[in-house]
């Protein structure tokens, strides 16, 4: 879909940890326990790539994409943007550097404040970032931002309330282009809206990677949506990626077990398929990620777990059977997508 | 406790060879600040035992107000039902004085809600609130109700149902939660089930573990189920037949089958073309423009005609296309259908 990635990496994690703690006490708080929402993340991002990243809810993808921004401090590890740490950095120098990752949030009614117009809103960061565009400049760059994301110029002075899911979601694009970004974090960009308008939000990100060589981490619980925008896709699990790789890696020939039963529950739009695909259906609920299992954390819920699962964790690597980083000890292609018995 | 329930079953009228659920013509108003909202245009539809409906559709199209219709929960004011007929083994339910209405739900039709955690009440134990329906309904003793609600718990297949049943709603996951839910919709042995968007808040691993169950009780129970919800995904999974919603207007129904092999409305054709599939890569989405009308304003002639690629002028003229009999098990409210499920290019 988008143009080919070239080598150069913009973003790269490691060792990325965020434990949230859970505290006792009211005056004097003891700590007693951490939430693991985060906990040991490597990956990278190359220019004009997008990187799906899925997972069920509490899978601590939300938290890596504030990580990514700034808006969580990790507990460890570095987020490196061209060859800064970015978790080192302080004052001036943050704030220039988080020019260049912008994020866009998932729910366009409550993100956009409802007292600002769109074009206070589009212009705002041009506030906190006054060197990016001259005063006298900023209300035709807004324009030109408006005209960018396909919404009429002439709107400048409207409130979001005028707007519907859709519009509101492009003005969401508009705010995080204004800084001209490199990166952008897109969390949950179109779960609000409306199979229709998601098409819609959908092509309009494609277009301004291909014209404006953005790179973006795309974050998603449909996992259809991911297939159809990513170039390569992270799976995540209690806090940790457990199989990554190029999109047709993790679709045809997912390794990991949670990846195979994430894809096989996913319904497919065809009626003739029904009862005939290989569905896996797992049992019982992802456990907290305050006192998640020892050694693997899936083997809890998965059906291949032995002995060495509890014992020892599997690294995310590429393995005998797997092609492509999978943290399974048992890692086996299994094509779950197609697979009709 | 059988005397008790053949009382609550003999309902005035009701006669056990007439249709199991028929909605005709119903129209719903919603008197809003900016004007008169028809959120339902004259909806037609039916329901058999042991069948699914899925009633298909984007948000604000009327599918869940045709639920609270049918259940007999609309907000009123400012929701208000203008015409129609909502019948139940040929009982007009519209009819029916309000006393009758509430043995019907429950009894009769009962329904779950997308959110479960918002239609539990917090403050009392699952068992409680389970047990109430017995209580109340069918005057069982608490302990009885207790026993029941076990039993129910266990039915829906909650792990150490025993222990569960004094836990608060707060204290399950969300899928464990619609599991209550579903146990609570079925305490009274309903024989149809409206199940409203039941898993759209879910992981699609939930979601999958709540289909199969719903499905299952389906089959056991032989009940009729009205699905509402915006995945085509879903539906293709379970649906026998789908009515698909646009501006308050069923636009298209058809068996599960025909509908996606081959579409008779644009608007389900744009649909099933704009959705990402899982099992394919690489496909252009095929985006519908505009958007959904306003209610307070719908257009003239077919409501879907400012988003058509097959409009044209006839499409602009009222009155808006009627319901065509494309075959004799699918209709379609479109004047060129035959353009549509020929699949023939769009005129513009």
């Amino acid at each position: 879909m988008s143009q080919p990635s070239s080598d150069e990496v913009v973003l790269e994690t490691q060792g990325l940890i965020k434990h949230f703690p859970i505290t006792r006490g009211i005056v004097f708080q003891k700590k007693v326990g951490a939430v693991r929402a985060v906990d040991g993340i490597d990956l990278q991002l190359r220019r004009g790539e997008t990187l799906g990243v899925v997972g069920e809810s509490g899978c601590g993808k939300s938290t890596l994409a504030k990580l990514l921004v700034g808006l969580e401090k990790p507990t460890s590890g570095a987020i490196n943007v061209r060859g800064q740490d970015m978790t080192r950095l302080t004052g001036g120098a943050l704030r220039r550097a988080r020019r260049n990752i912008q994020m866009v949030l998932q729910d366009p009614y409550t993100s956009l404040n409802p007292r600002m117009t769109v074009g206070d809103i589009i212009g705002e960061p041009f506030d906190i970032h006054p060197e990016v565009a001259p005063a006298a400049e900023r209300k035709q760059r807004v324009r030109e931002l408006l005209d960018l994301v396909g919404l009429n110029p002439e709107h400048i002075n409207r409130y979001p309330h005028q707007f519907s899911g859709g519009q509101r979601q492009r003005i969401g694009i508009a705010r995080a282009l204004a800084l001209k970004p490199e990166i952008i974090v897109c969390d949950e960009p179109v779960s609000a809206l409306d199979v229709s308008i998601q098409a819609q939000v959908i092509n309009l990100l494609e277009s301004l990677q291909d014209e404006l060589g953005l790179s973006y981490i795309f974050i998603a619980h449909d996992l259809s949506v991911v297939r159809h925008i990513a170039d390569r896709v992270a799976v995540m699990y209690l806090g940790k990626i457990v199989e990554i790789g190029v999109e047709d890696e993790i679709y045809e020939r997912p390794t990991h077990p949670y990846t195979q039963a994430l894809l096989s529950a996913v319904p497919v739009p065809d009626p003739t398929l029904r009862g005939q695909r290989d569905q896996i259906v797992l049992e019982g609920d992802v456990p907290s990620p305050a006192d998640p299992p020892s050694g693997c954390r899936f083997r809890t819920r998965c059906w291949k777990a032995q002995e060495i699962c509890a014992s020892e964790e599997p690294p995310l690597v590429r393995r005998e059977h797997s092609a492509h980083p999978s943290a399974c000890h048992f890692a086996e292609e299994r094509n779950v997508v197609h697979a009709v018995e | 406790m059988t005397d008790i329930k053949a009382e609550i079953d003999v309902l005035p009228g009701l006669d056990s060879s007439a249709r199991l659920l028929e909605v005709e013509k119903l129209q719903v108003e919603f008197h809003t600040q900016v004007g008169i909202a028809r959120a339902i245009n004259g909806v037609d539809l039916h329901l058999d035992p042991g069948e699914t409906l899925a009633i298909l559709g984007e948000s604000g199209c009327g599918k869940s107000v045709t639920a609270q219709a049918i259940m007999g929960i609309l907000d009123s004011p400012p929701g208000f039902i203008t015409g129609g007929a909502i019948r139940y083994r040929g009982v007009d339910l519209l009819k029916l004085p309000e006393e009758q209405r509430r043995k019907v739900r429950a009894n009769h039709i009962a329904m779950i809600f997308q959110d479960a955690l918002s239609a539990l009440n917090p403050v009392f134990s699952v068992g409680f609130q389970l047990g109430e329906l017995f209580r109340v309904h069918r005057g069982m003793s608490r302990q009885d109700a207790r026993k029941r609600s076990i039993e129910l718990l266990d039915l829906v297949k909650i792990p150490a149902a025993r222990q569960r049943v004094n836990d608060y709603p707060h204290q399950f996951s969300g899928g464990m939660r619609q599991r209550v839910m579903i146990a609570m919709a079925l305490a009274l042995d309903p024989k149809v089930l409206i199940a409203d968007e039941p898993t759209t808040a879910l992981d699609v691993t939930v979601q999958a573990q709540i289909m199969n169950l719903l499905a299952e009780l389906r089959r056991e129970r032989n009940m009729g189920l009205i699905l509402i919800t915006h995945d085509m995904g879903v539906v293709a999974d379970v649906a026998d037949r789908i009515s698909v919603m646009y501006a308050g207007k069923v636009v298209e129904e058809a068996p599960v089958l025909d509908i996606y092999a081959r579409p008779a409305h644009p608007y389900t054709k744009a649909l099933l073309e704009s959705i990402p599939r899982l099992d394919l890569k690489g496909r252009q989405l095929n985006v519908i423009k505009g958007l959904p009308p306003n209610l307070t304003r719908i257009p003239g002639g077919c409501p879907f005609h400012p988003r058509c690629g097959y409009a044209r002028d006839a499409c602009l003229a009222d009155p808006p296309p009627p319901q065509y009999q494309v075959d004799p098990v699918r209709t379609a409210r479109c004047h060129f259908w035959t353009e549509v499920i020929g699949n023939e290019p769009a005129v513009k």
